[in-house]
């Protein structure tokens, strides 16, 4: 316009010229099909030719007339929707596009009315205050406009699919190893994958029809320079709209000094919520919110990362915070899962982060999330060596009654069987501390036939975990004053470990290797227990002199109350006993009969002059029956079976 | 840019005298020109904490632990005696510092003004310095057994907890500082709307419009009940029924960054509790400048809750204990009292928060909102000059603001930080500290 502004004519011949132009533009406005930016130009251009002609004929004042008369026309147009209850864009598109047009108009004769000079021309300064007036009372309006528009909409987008945190699988892992409790170690959570389910979702947080709508409203108020009202009022509902989808989400919102007083269980909730979240908002919400705000605003130069930023910086810092906040507390191994967790998911969206907020703005979200998914994997590292501690330093005053599986033998071996999910995770976090580890557990795996799976730094650190398990199990058998049960305590624990391991995910990374050395340990405990408990008794059977055929009844009936008396004090300990696995159980059972079975039949068979009742407390089939009741965790005695016998 | 000005940055170095080490030498330097250089210096500065106690650590190690390979028995004793000597001095020196900090804190330059966006810059530099030297003080060198004994076992938790309540205020204060922007976002419409020559009454009535908003949002403040929600409000069920400008006025409310009931008031009132000065022995031994520092964390925390609008402030304390014959503490004393008078002139009136900025450009909005209520187009031309004035103020608070307040933010964000490493450290010499020994 400045060019047209230079070239008011100053003679009437060049009036012509001007009244050609005149001519050629309202032609040129009547093609069909004009761009909208063209349209708009010539519609400018017409405006301003207009005015110079009316400027000229005028000669200081008068000539506005039509000017004035375009004025009234958009003046009428503006000013009859200040009275009404209805919203235009809730009238009809017509209605609509009117108004937009009486707002152009408008800002169009502000325009030619500027570039005008200022001759201390009355009427021109009387219509240019008029203008403005009627200007603002349009922005104004346009404004209450948006706001109806974007909150009457808002509502209508809420994503249906998404499933609520409740609905997932998140049984909590609550135990820890300092309050070990027998059977719940079996509830262990498992991972709490939803990454695939959700990733990134872009929605409609406004449906895509009223997003022209919203755009013409931006169109026209940043032409006419009202941009910041735009952007104050379109932040304004769409930040509380994303707080309110963070609402929705249950994160209670928690100072930093409770959370680091929080009971675990209710933290470990928390966690939860956090890693849904951070997957719904920022994947979801935040993706979808960019999206609509490039939309909107995508013409505007930075505004629309700039509006970006402030409706989500809110809604950022909490979730941030309570980051800083577990990052911040101490590490037990009871958060290990719930801190890959947290790790896992913000490491699944750092990219994204980056990408939403690549704009120098921006920068101190990508900067304070970075540092964040640091201060996390640090907490794993924590929390995975704290487990390591807690399982080798868990020590017990008494003896683990029945010398069954012991529950932190349950609780490791569960616990563990949930890492393989987070293979990848960990094998990146635990490689620093690789080697030391490694060098610790160096066992034939680590050689020439290693697999990759075998060698991996997250299977070292399960060995070095599973052997420190071993030496602690180690420590506890010694409590008990019984060499047997110390040996059924040991089998049954290894035996757990390699069942565990035989039947999960974690059988790639101990190896068949590991497995076979670790059935042989247990068989070997097995073995011994036989030796300890079982040898001293088939002793008293045997024969001292080889060579006579038969004993006399006297040593015969010395030998047999020997053996029933060291028989039944077995029966009456190790009925108390228990092994848990059937399996083992019947193992046990079979290869102690062979052996007692065998040895009191053949002791028998080779007196049978002196089998007669009176003698023999217990048959062999009454001995084969009674080895039966062994290792079932209920104390029994002789006592009232023999009186059964004898009645 | 105003708030390097006096700034001061700590260097840590071995100071070698009379063959002494000191644990604490500080250098004073002025800070670079802007808050970025001022990280990077305390950065910087932080890396020759860490190379100057590993230093230390090697050559006291060698000391302490093998006297007698090295001293005999009356030497070892002097050696003892030396390292006590030594601690007093440096607990002099650290408590020199915090007091010529706290003067220099007190006498701010002209266009510095008390609790302004770049006196809250030094405000935060001096505290960033003062937990330095202290940490190094408490730390760097310590066998970790002493500081899990008496008195330290209670006051070294203690202060713990205190970190922890600080860390909670920070982020409300960013949070608040974020309100400030708003603050400042909406006077920026209030300029292009009135730097208009000629005004018309459109421009008037769009100032108009954003003033309002912008006093509203000042004075949305801490108060609950005035958080309403968008959805609440009744701009969607037919906008006839409702004043407009009330509507613009509720719009935009805070929403508050920590638990529904936190209260930053609540909050300092905890943070003092139970906070006593050492006396007898313990006045002049290590328990002194723990004390120190709880005091300067106390004290700039609840600065920043007065300055800056914050969740809930209803009740914020004006004065909490400092014995005034602590030589250390008399700057200290008297900003806390200035501030104090200002927060009680603010409870009567009700402002949003004492920055100075905000402070005037809620008068000026004042001002220019009684201008453009009676404003008539062409207007008096002695009153439009006064509201040009006032615009041309108002611009130079914005530009303030424009400056500052992003920075303010990432400067909280880098206190906080620091305390929650800090808290690790201490956390980190307790454990060892009460680790049996094997």
């Amino acid at each position: 316009m400045d060019e047209c502004q230079s070239a008011i004519p100053a003679h009437d011949g060049d009036l012509h010229v001007v009244a050609a132009a005149h001519h050629i533009v309202k032609a040129l406005g009547t093609t069909k099909n004009l761009s909208d930016d063209l349209r708009k130009i010539l519609i400018d251009l017409d405006a301003h030719l207009s005015l110079i002609t009316s400027n000229i004929d005028s000669k200081g004042g008068k000539g506005f007339v039509e000017v004035e008369e375009r004025l009234k026309r958009v003046e009428r147009k503006i000013v009859i929707w200040e009275s009404d209850r209805i919203m235009i864009w809730d009238s009809g598109p017509k209605e609509a596009s009117d108004y937009l047009e009486a707002v152009d108009e408008v800002q169009t004769l502000i325009d030619s009315l500027r570039g005008l000079s200022m001759n201390e021309n009355q009427k021109q300064k009387e219509l240019l205050h008029r203008a403005s007036s009627l200007l603002q009372m349009a922005m104004s309006r346009l404004e209450e406009e948006l706001i109806h528009m974007l909150v009457k909409h808002k509502q209508q987008s809420e994503p249906t699919y998404i499933p609520s945190p409740s609905s997932q699988r998140n049984v909590v892992y609550n135990e820890s190893v300092v309050s070990l409790d027998n059977e719940s170690a079996k509830e262990a959570s498992s991972k709490n994958s939803c990454s695939d389910e959700c990733g990134e979702y872009i929605v409609d947080l406004v449906p895509e029809h009223v997003i022209p709508d919203i755009k013409s409203i931006a169109k026209v108020m940043f032409a006419s320079d009202y941009g910041q009202e735009f952007c104050e009022a379109f932040i304004g509902v769409r930040k509380e709209a994303l707080e309110q989808h963070f609402d929705i989400l249950e994160n209670g919102k928690l100072s930093i000094e409770d959370l680091l007083k929080m009971e675990w269980c209710s933290l470990s909730t928390e966690m939860n919520k956090w890693t849904w979240s951070m997957k719904i908002i920022f994947g979801v919400y935040l993706m979808s919110e960019k999206r609509l705000c490039d939309q909107v605003l995508g013409e505007f130069g930075s505004v629309n990362s700039f509006c970006f930023l402030e409706i989500a910086k809110t809604t950022i810092l909490c979730l941030l915070n309570f980051g800083e906040a577990i990052a911040m507390g101490p590490q037990e191994p009871e958060k290990l899962l719930r801190l890959l967790d947290m790790y896992e998911t913000l490491a699944d969206l750092v990219i994204d982060i980056d990408a939403l907020f690549s704009e120098d703005g921006g920068s101190f979200v990508r900067l304070e999330f970075h540092k964040l998914l640091e201060g996390l994997a640090d907490s794993v590292k924590a929390a995975f060596n704290a487990f390591g501690v807690a399982v080798s330093s868990n020590g017990s005053l008494y003896p683990f009654p029945g010398g069954g599986v012991h529950p932190l033998s349950k609780y490791v071996m569960n616990y563990i069987s949930m890492f393989p999910e987070y293979c990848s995770t960990l094998n990146l976090l635990l490689e620093d501390q690789h080697s030391d580890v490694a060098s610790l557990v160096s066992e034939p795996q680590c050689g020439p036939t290693a697999s990759l799976s075998t060698s991996c730094p997250m299977a070292c650190h399960l060995r070095s975990i599973t052997s420190s398990l071993e030496s602690n199990l180690h420590k506890k058998s010694k409590l008990y004053k019984d060499e047997a049960l110390q040996h059924i305590f040991l089998m049954n624990n290894l035996h757990y470990m390699v069942q565990k391991v035989k039947g999960s995910e974690l059988r790639p990374f101990f190896g068949d290797e590991w497995i076979r050395k670790h059935n042989a340990k247990f068989q070997q405990h097995e073995m011994n227990y036989e030796r300890v408990t079982w040898s001293s008794v088939v002793l008293l059977l045997k024969d001292d002199n080889p060579g006579s055929s038969s004993l006399s009844k006297s040593a015969f009936k010395e030998k047999c109350k020997g053996f029933s008396i060291a028989f039944e004090e077995v029966y009456k300990n190790q009925t108390s006993w228990c092994i848990p696995d059937p399996q083992l159980r019947e193992d046990l059972r079979i290869s102690t009969s062979l052996k007692v079975v065998h040895a009191y039949r053949t002791f028998l068979g080779r007196n049978p002059a002196h089998v007669d009742d009176k003698c023999i407390k217990h048959t062999v089939e009454d001995v084969e029956k009674l080895l039966f009741d062994l290792f079932e965790g209920s104390p029994r005695s002789l006592r009232n079976s023999r009186r059964m016998m004898k009645t | 840019m105003t708030w390097s000005k006096g700034g001061t940055i700590c260097f840590f170095f071995l100071n070698r005298k009379a063959g002494k080490e000191s644990r604490v030498s500080v250098l004073r330097t002025s800070l670079g020109p802007s808050p970025l250089n001022s990280s990077q210096a305390i950065l910087s500065s932080n890396t020759t904490l860490f190379h100057c106690k590993n230093q230390l650590q090697q050559k006291c190690n060698a000391f302490k632990r093998k006297p007698s390979v090295f001293l005999g028995e009356n030497q070892y004793q002097e050696v003892i005696m030396d390292t006590q000597e030594q601690e007093l001095e440096d607990i002099e020196l650290f408590q020199k510092h915090v007091s010529d900090r706290f003067t220099e804190l007190s006498s701010p330059p002209e266009d510095d003004a008390l609790l302004s966006v770049s006196w809250l810059h030094r405000l935060l530099d001096v505290f960033l310095c003062c937990e330095a030297e202290f940490e190094a003080i408490l730390i760097m060198d310590r066998d970790p057994s002493q500081l899990s004994k008496p008195p330290f076992d209670r006051l070294i938790p203690e202060f713990i907890e205190r970190a922890v309540k600080a860390l909670d205020i920070c982020n409300a204060v960013a949070n608040g500082v974020d309100s400030v922007r708003h603050c400042q976002k909406l006077s920026e419409i209030v300029i292009s709307a009135l730097d208009q020559n000629p005004l018309g009454d459109g421009h008037a009535k769009r100032a108009k419009k954003a003033l309002l908003m912008l006093l509203s949002a000042m004075n949305l403040d801490d108060k609950e009940g005035t958080h309403v929600k968008a959805t609440e409000r009744s701009w969607s069920f037919g906008r006839r029924g409702v004043n407009k400008e009330q509507i613009a006025g509720h719009f935009r409310s805070l929403s508050w960054q920590v638990a529904k009931n936190w209260s930053s008031a609540k909050q300092i009132q905890s943070m003092i509790y139970n906070l006593v000065a050492p006396r007898g022995a313990e006045a002049s031994g290590l328990p002194s400048p723990i004390y120190t520092m709880n005091v300067i964390m106390i004290f700039v925390m609840w600065a920043l809750v007065a300055a800056i609008p914050c969740q809930e402030r209803n009740g914020l304390p004006t004065h909490f204990p400092v014995p005034k014959q602590l030589n250390w503490a008399h700057s200290l004393i008297g900003l806390q009292e200035k501030i104090a008078d200002e927060w009680k002139k603010k409870e009567k009136k009700g402002m949003s928060g004492l920055l100075d900025e905000l402070q005037k450009m809620e008068k000026l909005a004042q001002s220019l909102i009684d201008f453009t209520d009676s404003f008539h187009f062409p207007g008096d031309a002695e009153k439009v000059k006064e509201a040009a004035a006032n615009v041309s103020e108002l611009k130079e608070i914005f530009g303030r603001m424009d400056q500052g307040l992003t920075p303010l933010q990432m400067h909280i964000r880098e206190v906080f930080h620091r305390i929650v490493r800090s808290r690790t450290e201490f956390l980190d010499v307790l454990e060892k500290g009460s680790a049996p020994v094997v």
